[in-house]
């Protein structure tokens, strides 16, 4: 519901109590950073998950010591690799790009002082919560009980994603500061809204599907189920004779949409990035966010292409193989933009910066494999676990995890007004940056070799042994990424206690935009009463100005007077 | 790192900007909001945000029905489906229904022409409205309880019930806003009483359209 608390009534010289400042405050910097912590928790634990699902495929006799206390059933293989997925996308991939950095940044990057309804945006971060309380418990539960609790979870998530989602996109559209107008928006806040009114359209399908789905397997009801087939079943098996298609579309729907919705942050995050670090302009800032809104808009139509294996409309693959392959359209786009960025730019290869192409790198060799499974006939030899697995990790997972390193390390002195270490940072990126490539790479070919659907059975069974060394590889490197990771733990605790930067180091990579133009760490009422006017686009980078760059919100006549 | 250049200059300028009380009118500014920049409440004290918000909100529930409208129409007619009569008791709180957007939009005429005890009144008359159709609902799913007819019996019932649950449900929502505007004191807020009557009646009457087209597809799709 509507409400009034819109946080004029921020900047009081009284100090909040603790509760209300820090754990259940309605002031956006502070929620942001919260779903920054939340992502934080989500992904150390998702990568330890992860690296027990390897360990397991590779050596499946060792006893894992963390399983040991559960059944070390397939049920539980599978539970482990729920929880690895529930973490990573959804509090991991769609809370830290959007949630995290958008909550803290969008207000400050469009001048405003708040977040259009604060209140609720409260709401939706302690859902989100409950939410991965739900999940994590979930794992702990017999699959039947868990799976439901799962379901809920995920329900509740929808919920909490549909009110942010609502929150960015009435901010963006309303709150926006003297002169902010839409060409002059940044690309980062293009990307949050956007993302926000997919969010908004894809997930109350799966609140639905979420919906009907629980109320089948708790109250009975049939929208899944096949009550004719059901009745002549005894009764123990009745939840086998579900009707999985219906639910799947309805998924998958959501499902196929929420990869953009990871992905299209991230892609502004880049853009942003690529342009103040290789002090340019966007080149064709309007077609890429042009390419933005067509991510959005046939991100939001593809759902059908993760039907390919169960059986559709014959007609119905054509399309949405022709769908899925008109993705590389707009991403052919974003990726020129990029390149024509970088071309002829005066690079600064800061850590943020080495990320960001990492990100770009990785963007190119996960969405080439993309191709092999958008077409339906290529798919069939292709769709093989490893492939897959190898596929979505290169260009969704490992690549929006660059993203959010590389603005992680961007925005550091922005949120903590501390900087992370540049060379333990590049360290990091360099081990992590050759791990990813040398665990996902060889899934593919895995893939190809092993499992592929062409192959006769008595070949994949020769082949089998071959693939074990490839397995054990792509193992060992696992173990050795996930260790590198330790590099960024000390790096960022190590930061947390270094002395604040000095007031003159505020905008310490000479960026553009309205959050530079206050103090690092901004301070709590934003802008004050001072609400600053944009007088030209977010990415400019004049010849002849004593600094080489020309702020959102100095005029033109005051930066004229700073000509050298 | 070239970073460590700052810009003290630039600092200043903001300063001297603002000590100066605008004057600085930027190009293609919006809203026409050359008050000389002396707006420094401007941003909250704008309705605009209720209007938006309230605008989405309804394209974002419009897509929950319509996710399961599309699941509805391809179950329609497989595994025991066995269509649901619609309760007469349910045309009849159709009728309540609609009547209670016409008062809505009365109360809201007679609170432009000032006249608020009237608002009040019919207001009030649309509140009562609101809970009679949620008691009719309820009255209707008994009577097909009554005839045997549960969300477990076959598909169609299920979407049935879900369909009217969970319009009754968002009304409840309705209902409670309706409440809500009536009760709040209109002296303190950021919103005029207008703004807030204005930005419930687009909820309620989206819920009495919605309703409109689950009925003729719950009518149509048996």
């Amino acid at each position: 519901m509507v409400t009034h608390d819109d946080g004029a009534s921020a900047p009081q010289p009284t100090r909040a109590p603790f509760l209300a400042r820090y754990v259940f405050s309605t002031h956006h910097k502070t929620i942001g950073l919260q779903y920054l912590w939340l992502a934080l928790a989500s992904v150390l634990v998702g990568v330890v998950l992860s690296t027990l699902l390897r360990v397991h495929s590779s050596w499946p006799d060792t006893a894992i010591p963390f399983l040991n206390g559960f059944e070390n059933s397939p049920e539980r293989y599978a539970a482990v690799r729920l929880l690895h997925g529930s973490l990573m996308v959804f509090f991991v991939l769609t809370a830290a790009p959007q949630l995290g950095f958008g909550n803290y940044l969008l207000p400050l990057q469009i001048g405003a002082s708040e977040m259009a309804f604060p209140t609720l945006n409260l709401l939706s971060f302690w859902l989100t919560v409950a939410s991965l309380g739900g999940m994590a418990a979930s794992f702990f539960y017999a699959p039947e009980t868990g799976i439901n609790v799962w379901l809920a979870s995920a329900a509740i998530f929808s919920l909490a994603a549909l009110l942010s989602a609502l929150n960015f996109t009435v901010t963006t559209i309303d709150l926006r500061a003297e002169g902010m107008t839409l060409p002059r928006l940044p690309v980062t806040v293009w990307a949050w809204f956007l993302n926000s009114i997919l969010s908004m359209l894809i997930f109350s399908v799966l609140l639905a599907g979420c919906t009907a789905l629980l109320s089948d397997r708790v109250l009975g009801s049939q929208f899944f189920s096949d009550a004719s087939f059901l009745a002549a079943q005894p009764q123990n098996l009745v939840r086998q004779g579900s009707l999985p298609i219906l639910w799947q579309r309805l998924f998958w729907y959501f499902a196929q949409a929420e990869v953009y919705v990871a992905m299209l942050p991230c892609f502004g995050i880049i853009t942003h990035l690529v342009a103040t670090f290789s002090r340019k302009p966007v080149w064709k800032e309007r077609l890429v966010v042009l390419a933005l809104c067509g991510v959005g808009l046939i991100g939001f139509c593809v759902w059908g292409y993760h039907m390919f294996a169960t059986g559709m409309n014959p007609y119905a693959p054509l399309v949405f193989a022709v769908l899925a392959s008109s993705l590389g359209v707009p991403a052919a786009f974003l990726l020129a933009s990029w390149l024509g960025t970088l071309w002829e730019a005066r690079l600064q290869l800061t850590t943020s910066m080495l990320f960001s192409i990492g990100f770009i790198s990785l963007f190119i060799a996960g969405g080439l494999s993309g191709i092999f499974l958008a077409r339906h006939d290529l798919s069939t030899a292709a769709v093989s676990e490893d492939f897959v697995i190898g596929h979505f990790h290169l260009v969704m997972g490992v690549a929006a995890t660059f993203a959010i390193l590389a603005a992680l390390f961007f925005w550091f002195p922005k949120l903590f007004g501390r900087r992370l270490s540049e060379p333990l940072g590049k360290a990091h990126f360099w081990i992590t940056f050759a791990g990813v490539y040398l665990i996902f790479m060889p899934m593919h070919w895995l893939g190809l070799l092993t499992q592929s659907n062409l192959l006769p059975d008595e070949q994949r069974a020769a082949l089998a042994s071959a693939g074990a060394s490839i397995r054990t590889l792509v193992t060992v490197a696992t173990i050795c990424t996930v260790f590198a990771q330790v590099l960024f733990v000390i790096n960022f605790v190590q930061a947390l206690v270094r002395r604040k930067i000095s007031q003159e180091e505020d905008n310490p990579w000479r960026a553009t935009t309205l959050e530079w133009s206050v103090a690092s760490p901004a301070p709590e009422s934003n802008f004050a009463n001072a609400r600053p006017t944009v007088y030209r686009g977010a990415y400019e980078f004049p010849e002849g100005l004593a600094s080489d760059f020309a702020p959102q919100h100095v005029a033109p006549e005051l930066l004229a007077q700073k000509v050298r | 790192m070239p970073g460590s250049i700052a810009t003290p200059e630039i600092e200043l300028i903001i300063e001297k900007k603002n000590g100066g009380g605008g004057g600085n009118l930027p190009p293609n500014g919006r809203n026409g909001g050359g008050d000389n920049g002396k707006r420094p409440r401007g941003e909250n004290s704008s309705p605009k945000r209720y209007y938006t918000g309230m605008a989405l909100g309804i394209v974002s529930i419009l897509m929950f029905f319509m996710a399961l409208a599309s699941a509805f129409l391809l179950r329609r007619g497989h595994g025991g489906w066995v269509p649901v009569r619609i309760p007469t008791l349910m045309w009849f709180n159709t009728a309540v229904l609609l009547a209670s957007s016409a008062t809505l939009e009365m109360a809201r005429h007679r609170l432009a022409q000032g006249l608020v005890s009237a608002y009040r009144i019919l207001w009030l008359v649309t509140t009562v409205l609101g809970i009679g159709f949620l008691i009719g609902q309820f009255v209707a799913w008994r009577q097909l309880v009554a005839e045997g007819i549960y969300l477990a019996s076959n598909p169609a019932s299920s979407f049935f019930y879900i369909f009217t649950g969970a319009h009754a449900l968002h009304l409840l929502g309705g209902v409670t806003a309706l409440i809500f505007v009536a009760r709040r004191n209109f002296d303190q807020a950021h919103v005029t009483r207008s703004v807030a009557a204005e930005v419930t009646s687009y909820y309620w009457h989206f819920m009495d359209a919605l309703w409109l087209f689950l009925l003729v597809l719950l009518f149509l799709g048996k």
